[in-house]
């Protein structure tokens, strides 16, 4: 497992932002790799709590195995989901192309 | 006194005597957000002609006698992260310009069937990330005490309406502090319920685990009116819960006498302005006089909470986020090559700089080789922190402290220092993580600028912390102060 220490660097945060989908100038790249940098300075101090015995919270719910009856309900009409998208054809979403 | 400046408490007597009709209450209301809105900019968009609809059926209602509720003609602003069907909502993002939602928050149905009056959304920082409002995608809001100043964020919008008299009252939304901490800095009532008291349908998610919706007001007693017309199960969010909604206001005036409070004592910070450090003592000698035993108590794992919700948070809101693409809804670049490209042109373009850090953060803390040491390592210290709170209030009934470490600081002094900027939010953050209820109470005046006191139950105790804000509320004059922008109450 690598140190959370370690410097984070120009291409790691290309790579997240790559990974996030999120288009990044040269520019951005380093003010970005910079304040992460400090704020993952700040979150070192996680190691501080021994958390060696400790479970793991994902989630603070009580409720376990929501179900309901297996019956039809309505839902959104096509057209009202389809009404906000910036491009569709006919009852489809329009994209550019997947595969080249 | 002018009617933009009085509680719901207040004016639902009115309007059950016909001394006024909602009609004149909301025209008021839209007066003055004519006459300062451009001040605060406390609105990303105010939905006049829907107000004025809704307060016509209000008062048919009043006039009829039929199913008069508190809320029935109230006018109340929604924090832009509330999806209302057909009005534009933008989570105070670019990227979600233009988007009317085909669908309305459960909240936004509730207080429509208590015939409420909505006067539009309320700015708020992008995706409800921030503690002052500055990161909102259209433009910063101002404080009503000092427009020089922040009113916190990021449900800042909301809290700036309620303390301008731009609302009677108003619903934001609390992932780490966003309802309490504006709240505190523009001297009104805030409250966080304990997630999943309140339905989270239809409110555009942040971090889904932490997220909650909550009342905004002038005092307590509208809060406790506003959480009961909102909280209760519902089949729409399975992270609701099913536990019964006691009477809020049954229990709201019992008083403190014989109750056990806890001060933390982790809660008294460095950077804490000593000031405020004043005030929040002279609050808990209060509360003492009034017959509560106060003693100290440790939650100490306080410090590290701050580092473990910014990993939990920015890492569901990674994942949350990915969904604004351009491709069903909101903003679409255009002029990309093939489908990632287009993606990743929208999202440069569609997302503010606060909301990119944060998933960039998100995103690396779940990346492959940095999960354990940094994801699973703060979901750990969560349970730490719920512990803290466990042990806690074995020993007290509810647990006080500062809302904030600071007054409202001036626009622009933290926006260079993310950090400096996520301190705020450092006695806020543990309520969230520990699955408890919190609300802040104007606790006085700093230099002319209000602060709060905090009040922490344990979960699903919402009634115990309203009724210790209460019995605070009622020893003190700090809520009946008014912002200048909203004028001296006569």
């Amino acid at each position: 497992m690598p140190e959370p220490e370690s410097e984070l660097s120009s291409r790691q945060v290309e790579h997240v932002a790559r990974l996030a989908r999120l288009g990044i100038t040269p520019e951005e790249v380093l003010r970005y790799r910079d304040q992460l940098r400090n704020i993952l300075h700040h979150i070192e101090a996680l190691n501080r709590a021994d958390t060696s015995k400790v479970p793991a919270t994902a989630h603070p719910l009580e409720e376990r195995n929501i179900m309901r009856e297996d019956r039809r309900e309505p839902s959104l009409p096509a057209e009202a989901a389809l009404r906000n998208a910036p491009s569709r054809d006919d009852s489809y979403f329009k994209v550019k192309a997947i595969q080249e | 006194m002018k009617l933009f400046q009085r509680t719901i408490r207040d004016l639902h007597q009115m309007l059950v005597d016909r001394e006024i009709s909602s009609v004149e209450l909301t025209a008021a209301v839209l007066d003055q957000i004519d006459a300062v809105g451009d001040k605060t900019k406390a609105y990303l968009l105010v939905t006049r002609e829907l107000a004025l609809r809704q307060a016509h059926a209000a008062d048919e209602r009043l006039r009829a006698k039929r199913d008069v509720r508190p809320l029935t003609g109230i006018p109340i602003a929604l924090k832009d992260v509330l999806c209302v069907t057909d009005v534009a909502s933008t989570a105070g993002s670019k990227i979600l310009g233009g988007f009317t939602p085909p669908y309305s928050a459960t909240v936004v149905e509730r207080l429509e069937a208590e015939g409420a009056v909505f006067l539009g959304k309320t700015n708020c920082d992008e995706f409800a990330m921030g503690s002052s409002n500055e990161n909102s995608g259209y433009w910063p809001v101002h404080n009503p005490w000092a427009l020089d100043r922040v009113p916190g964020g990021s449900s800042g919008g909301s809290a700036a309406a309620v303390a301008s008299g731009e609302a009677i009252a108003a619903l934001g939304s609390d992932t780490g502090g966003s309802i309490r901490q504006p709240a505190a800095l523009t001297g009104i009532v805030g409250m966080k319920p304990t997630y999943g008291r309140v339905s989270r349908y239809g409110l555009i998610a942040f971090a889904s685990s932490l997220d909650q919706i909550g009342p905004m007001t002038r005092d307590v007693v509208d809060g406790a009116l506003l959480l009961q017309a909102i909280a209760g199960h519902d089949p729409r969010d399975s992270t609701s819960s099913s536990r019964p909604v006691p009477d809020y206001l049954a229990t709201l005036a019992d008083g403190v006498k014989g109750m056990r409070l806890g001060v933390p004592k982790e809660y008294f910070v460095d950077g804490m302005e000593p000031a405020v450090e004043q005030s929040i003592r002279d609050a808990i000698r209060l509360l003492e006089q009034q017959g509560a035993s106060i003693e100290e108590v440790s939650l100490p794992h306080s410090d590290v909470a701050l580092p473990a919700y910014y990993i939990i948070a920015p890492a569901e809101a990674s994942s949350n986020l990915a969904r604004y693409d351009g491709t069903r809804y909101g903003f679409q670049a255009g002029g990309g090559r093939n489908i990632i490209e287009e993606y990743m042109l929208t999202r440069q373009q569609g997302f503010g700089a606060e909301v990119k850090r944060r998933i960039m953060l998100g995103t690396y803390a779940l990346s492959s080789g940095y999960y354990d040491a940094y994801y699973l390592q703060a979901q750990k210290v969560r349970t730490l922190i719920i512990e803290d709170f466990k042990q806690a209030f074995k020993k007290v009934d509810a647990l006080l402290g500062a809302t904030s470490p600071t007054a409202a600081f001036e626009l622009g002094a933290k926006t260079q220092d993310p950090v400096a900027m996520y301190l705020n939010d450092i006695i806020t953050i543990p309520a969230n993580l520990g699955n408890v209820c919190g609300i802040s109470v104007p606790g006085g005046l700093v230099d002319g600028l209000p602060i709060g006191l905090q009040v922490i139950a344990p979960g699903f105790q919402e009634e115990v912390a309203l009724r210790v804000a209460y019995a605070f509320e009622a020893a003190t004059e700090f809520h009946n102060a008014r912002s200048p922008l909203m004028g001296a109450a006569a």
